[in-house]
């Protein structure tokens, strides 16, 4: 088969695109530590939540010193809870289930970004380095009033917290 | 040889009526998609919040599904009859796919309409993803199934031709178009069997009361295993159109045939294993199944690249032998005063800026970034919505004479519909991109929150928007523009005759270069088969243990037998 | 614009042979005696630009933003 010498080139500097795309993806895994969403969290029933440990006790959590963790309950078109305080330099670990359909969890303006589907629990953990406000979104269909399905996560001064929701 | 439609009467008669349903659907999808832009931009609002979700379901299956396989499908009844030179084998099989695709399309459209209905119940709000446990009307996804078994018997329709032909034809490579055909085919038998599943043994079933629930992320994998490939379905046709015909109106010849046979074996192989890479940020999938996902997404990037070069240097060739030089001026020696070539041409450089998108959108925690927002929907306006829509509108113009056997109305008027088409994309597809990183999500009526903003670093989301909104006008004016033509010149407003022999030239480098084993489809089915296997197999049996074939139950061994009991119900529906 | 044919001077292209190769070709080029090089040129400026748009996407615009999954 001939294959033009030009072709060949390109054909070499396409491979090594593609490798190079990987390497920079595993050094975002690797070397700046981005976790992605997994099978960490577990399956749940989702027709039987209030039974369960976390999802009977939705809301924000001191778990440790600058440790919190989010039970969180996504149902059309809200997330429980919707509200979230926590003080500057938390880290967070929201736990999310659905109890009907399938949401999206997304905090505007950040990598923080995930689904969420009825009998999985979506486990992220998330560093709130500054303060501010971020409001977060649900970015799956999941009905009617989608559009209106939102939440905001207050990060305020550690002076100003006001303790476990 | 003649004119298609002399030659073959039949044959051109199923493929005008696949481009007029595909016309259809694409006049119907195209408005959809500006009462969608407008109201979500807040320009006009001519229908409440809750029936976006209507119209974006219309919208997406008119477009993605109806316009474009509809188009694909005889654009290939026409490049494996006149490639191999022979009549359908029998052309009321071939009738019988179409029908049956018709009535697909109809089974599904009837709920989709019926949400525009308030006094109904009957409705299919369920988006093109169809995520379970969203449910549509039972018809909604019958109308899929239906739809899907009208594709696999046209490629059936289409491997009995090969076959025949290959029975006189002994030792001779298959010609290039018909090779094209049937590795898309494959690949399409293999992805369409994911959606197949999901409707055939669970979304139904469940509907249905057979079984006692869905496992959502189970569906949904199957949707994706369908839904990634299903994109290489639309494409590999305009991959053929761009090898084949774009070369040649360019005044050239294709640069080499053995690569452009590689590429289209490539994307057999590896168009299936990669549609985890939708499902980056879903839980229940570990981390080691997204990276294999994202390796065989990056290396289907090769095939892509390849053609870059090929395609381009086939055109390079046409204005070479049109008098071009240097190592830029050949390109305003090239035929840009034809809408067939211009509208192709810009439709791939559209996908060039595509492929770059399309590279972020593979890159796993990179999608982090963009997933599920408008940046994905300005990235696929690009792909399904550019490089395939835009490159079909523009071939009809060069083959719509083939198969009425008349000329088109008039060059110009063609010319300023593709170049509108293309202002109208980079209008609205570049601030769809930029509203993405902004964190707007897609699929949402009212993107205006009471407690949530969306800031960008350059300009305002309210320019954005005023661009979005744009754009989608001249889009929808450049389909009414096609609409209108694609009458007139069906109709023969213009009273010419089809031009004379219209014959594609030969490549450069010939079939007979290609190596025999290309021609080996047992060999790269079974190849393709054995990757889906090892993509595929772990994360399915994990995602089954953890929640069960139909939702939460306890064991995968007790599962497995309710779902055989479920099964035993549907097939026999005797025991209670 | 393409090579000077009488063609473009009528009021609409009505008349115009459809067909490229019959009216504009000037000259028949082979396998052998043609080099891709506006294509090979073509190419390096693309990749330069997704090179580089790739570096910026990551490391900027993504990484350099946050918070991120940890």
């Amino acid at each position: 088969m001939e294959i033009h010498r030009y072709e060949k080139i390109w054909f070499g500097v396409a491979v090594l695109l593609i490798v190079a795309f990987i390497g920079t993806v595993a050094y975002g895994a690797v070397g700046a530590g981005i976790e992605m969403v997994d099978d960490d969290g577990g399956t749940i029933d989702p027709n039987n939540l209030s039974d369960h440990e976390r999802f009977g006790d939705t809301g924000v959590h001191q778990v440790g010193d600058g440790e919190f963790e989010v039970n969180m309950i996504a149902v059309h078109p809200s997330f429980i809870p919707n509200d979230i305080e926590i003080p500057e330099g938390s880290t967070v670990t929201f736990y999310m289930t659905a109890s009907d359909v399938t949401h999206g969890f997304n905090i505007a303006g950040t990598n923080v970004n995930s689904m969420i589907i009825p009998g999985q629990i979506t486990e992220i953990t998330v560093e709130f380095d500054e303060s501010g406000t971020y409001g977060f979104v649900c970015h799956e269909y999941c009905g009617s009033l989608h559009h209106e399905m939102e939440g905001q996560i207050q990060v305020v001064p550690e002076d100003e917290f006001g303790g476990d929701a | 040889m003649g004119v298609f439609a002399h030659e073959y009467p039949n044959e051109a008669g199923i493929v005008r009526a696949a481009l007029a349903s595909s016309f259809v659907a694409l006049l119907l999808g195209g408005v959809m998609g500006l009462i969608q832009a407008l109201h979500r931009t807040g320009y006009v609002q001519v229908i409440d919040d809750s029936t976006y979700y209507t119209v974006l379901t219309l919208h997406g299956v008119s477009l993605a599904i109806l316009f474009s396989i509809f188009f694909l499908v005889g654009f290939f009844q026409w490049a494996v009859t006149d490639s191999l030179d022979r009549p359908s084998e029998d052309i009321r099989f071939t009738k019988l796919w179409y029908a049956l695709m018709v009535l697909g399309s109809i089974m599904a459209a009837v709920p989709i309409l019926g949400g525009f209905i308030d006094q109904t119940e009957i409705s299919a709000d369920v988006l093109f993803t169809f995520y379970a446990p969203l449910e549509a009307h039972p018809l909604f996804y019958a109308g899929l199934a239906v739809f899907i078994i009208g594709t696999w018997l046209a490629g059936i329709d289409w491997f009995r031709s090969w076959w025949a032909w290959k029975q006189k034809n002994r030792g001779e490579k298959t010609p290039l178009r018909t090779f094209m055909v049937l590795t898309t085919m494959l690949m399409w038998y293999l992805a369409s069997a994911g959606v197949a599943i999901a409707v055939i043994f669970f979304l139904l079933p469940w509907q249905l009361g057979l079984v006692g629930g869905v496992n959502p992320l189970l569906t949904r994998t199957l949707f994706w295993f369908f839904g990634h490939p299903v994109v290489y379905f639309w494409l590999m046709p305009v991959y053929m159109m761009w090898y084949v015909i774009l070369p040649k109106l360019a005044g050239g010849r294709l640069f080499s045939d053995p690569l452009a046979r590689i590429v289209f074996v490539l994307f057999l192989v590896l168009s299936v294993p990669t549609g985890i890479h939708h499902q980056y940020v879903d839980p229940g999938i570990s981390e080691g199944f997204k990276f294999l996902a994202m390796t065989n997404t990056m290396f289907l990037l090769l095939p892509s690249l390849l053609t870059a070069f090929t395609v381009v240097a086939s055109i390079e060739h046409g204005a070479r032998q049109r008098g071009g030089s240097g190592y830029f001026r050949w390109l305003t020696d090239l035929p840009w005063n034809r809408p067939a070539f211009t509208g192709m041409a810009l439709a791939a450089l559209m996908f060039a800026a595509a492929g770059f998108s399309g590279m972020v959108n593979a890159g796993m925690n990179f999608n982090y970034l963009v997933h599920n927002t408008l940046w994905i929907v300005g990235h696929f306006h690009l792909t399904v919505g550019t490089a395939v829509a835009l490159s079909f509108m523009a071939s009809t113009y060069w083959f719509l004479p083939k198969i009425t056997g008349h000329k088109v109305f008039s060059k110009r008027l063609g010319l300023v519909q593709v170049v509108v088409w293309f202002i109208g994309m980079v209008f609205m597809s570049n601030a769809m991109h930029r509203i993405g990183l902004a964190g707007e999500p897609r699929r949402t009526a009212d993107p205006f929150y009471d407690g949530v903003t969306f800031e960008t670093s350059l300009g305002t989301i309210s320019e954005l928007h005023a661009q979005i909104a744009l754009g989608s006008v001249l889009l929808v004016v450049s389909l009414l523009l096609f609409a209108a033509h694609i009458l007139l010149s069906w109709f023969n407003f213009a009273d010419k005759d089809a031009p004379t022999p219209d014959t594609i030239p030969p490549a450069l480098s010939g079939p007979e270069h290609a190596p025999a084993v290309l021609e080996n489809f047992r060999l790269w089915t079974a190849i393709a088969i054995g990757l889906i296997l090892l993509t595929y197999t772990l994360p399915i049996a994990a995602i089954v243990s953890g929640n069960g074939w139909f939702g939460p139950v306890t064991t995968f061994i007790g599962d497995t037998s309710s779902f055989l009991t479920g099964l035993f119900h549907a097939v026999f529906g005797v025991i209670p | 614009m393409s090579s000077g044919t009488e063609h473009e001077a009528s009021p609409d292209t009505l008349d115009e042979p459809d067909d490229v190769w019959e009216v504009d070709i000037e000259k028949q080029i082979g396998h052998d005696e043609y080099d891709p090089v506006g294509t090979l040129s073509l190419i390096t400026v693309y990749f330069l630009i997704i090179a580089f748009l790739w570096v910026f996407m990551y490391f900027v615009e993504f990484l350099g933003r946050g918070p991120t999954v940890v």
